[in-house]
């Protein structure tokens, strides 16, 4: 597997479950541990919790998977109106998300993109 | 249940009060004095402990498991009737697994997991737990599958599934052999309140049982992994999962993020 993949599911906590399971089958492919994997759903969970909070009628959530060789790169984002004064929250580097995100993940940014609010991350082996 | 049952509850209760049950009689005449009741549940307590194996596998720690048992074998000692033609045995059977299956219903799992879910969820923590122990580090998906003889896609659902038993309650008590290691770390604990970021979620951090503090505090500041944690604790890596999981998710409720 070298190909990004990707998905785009309703902005809804239903359907965060696809989004983490895609997640984990893209690191599984790229022979992330048991640990990592469990640390790649766990980080994709905080960072589409973080994207829902944000209000928008008939939103959507898409997430790209991008695997890296020896783990995956994480973006994702949603299309529910945002700008600078919404996203990325306000004080968000004191907050639990991304104390959460920090912990699990690594280059972990919260953008205001093109393509909308976003979340971007990092998991990688480590061998542990 | 796939673990076979090598002790009929039968067997327990001839084992235990073989040539005794005029003495056993004598007790349950003698309730509900504590002493009586203590012997009682003393000598029944391999039935209770039995039992509660039996629900092993199923996403509850064993520690728990047998708490629930014993409070079963308890209520079951202290309504027993010796002018029924009854066994105790018998009838304690029924009213532990009783108590067992409520915890669970309780819990929304019985009703909720496939079987086919619950054996692969048994099967992988298994498979995890014995492949890190071959292995000295976590195995992959691959690995867990081969040792398992599950897909790849069987064992990420598996783990899925751990992950989604966001019911079960988070004031499940401190479980036993846990103990040392929490106590030991229990100062380190208190630092917590101290480090800076964790600061503002403090408050709902303490709420936390103590074993899910602990589990925080250890992959979020001391950086261990699952595994690590695991064998700290002295549980499996997926009931850490699990924990974690649930953890963040409480927390995430009760915290809230700041308002955009």
């Amino acid at each position: 597997m070298s190909a990004d993949v990707t998905v785009t599911v309703p902005a809804a906590p239903e359907f965060v479950r696809v989004v983490r399971f895609v997640a984990a089958s893209v690191g599984a492919a790229m022979d992330l541990t048991y640990d990592r994997i469990e640390d790649l759903r766990l980080a994709v969970d905080e960072a589409c919790d973080q994207l829902l909070a944000l209000p928008g009628d008939d939103a959507m959530l898409t997430v790209r998977v991008t695997p890296t060789g020896t783990g995956v790169r994480v973006f994702a984002c949603t299309d529910a109106p945002a700008s600078p004064g919404t996203w990325p929250p306000t004080g968000f580097q004191e907050g639990l998300a991304w104390r959460v995100l920090t912990g699990l993940a690594d280059d972990v940014a919260f953008e205001l993109t093109d393509e909308g609010a976003s979340v971007r991350m990092a998991v990688e082996g480590g061998g542990t | 249940m796939t673990a076979a049952p090598e002790r009929p509850e039968e067997d327990i209760d001839e084992a235990s009060v073989q040539g005794e049950s005029g003495e056993r009689e004598e007790l349950f005449r003698r309730l509900p004095e504590p002493e009586a009741r203590d012997e009682l549940t003393r000598i029944y307590q391999p039935l209770a402990e039995y039992l509660a194996r039996r629900f092993f596998g199923r996403g509850e720690p064993i520690e728990d498991l047998i708490q629930v048992a014993n409070i079963g074998l308890l209520k079951a000692i202290d309504r027993f009737d010796l002018s029924r033609e009854v066994k105790f045995s018998t009838y304690a059977t029924a009213t532990v697994v009783g108590e067992l299956k409520r915890h669970f219903r309780d819990k929304g799992w019985a009703l909720r997991v496939p079987r086919r879910l619950q054996e692969a969820g048994m099967k992988v923590g298994r498979a995890v737990s014995e492949l890190s122990q071959d292995l000295g580090r976590a195995p992959t998906i691959r690995e867990i599958a081969q040792r398992t003889e599950l897909s790849d896609e069987e064992v990420l659902e598996a783990m899925e599934t751990a992950h989604a038993y966001t019911t079960a309650s988070l004031d499940a008590p401190t479980d036993e052999d846990g103990a040392t290691s929490i106590d030991r770390l229990g100062a380190e604990e208190e630092m917590f309140e101290q480090l800076e970021g964790w600061t503002s979620l403090a408050p709902a951090i303490q709420e936390l049982p103590q074993r899910e503090r602990t589990i925080l505090y250890l992959r979020f500041f001391r950086g261990l992994t699952q595994t690590q944690i695991a064998d700290e604790l002295g549980i499996s890596q997926m009931h850490v999962s699990r924990l974690l999981a649930r953890t963040l998710r409480d927390l995430r409720r009760s915290v809230g993020e700041p308002e955009a």
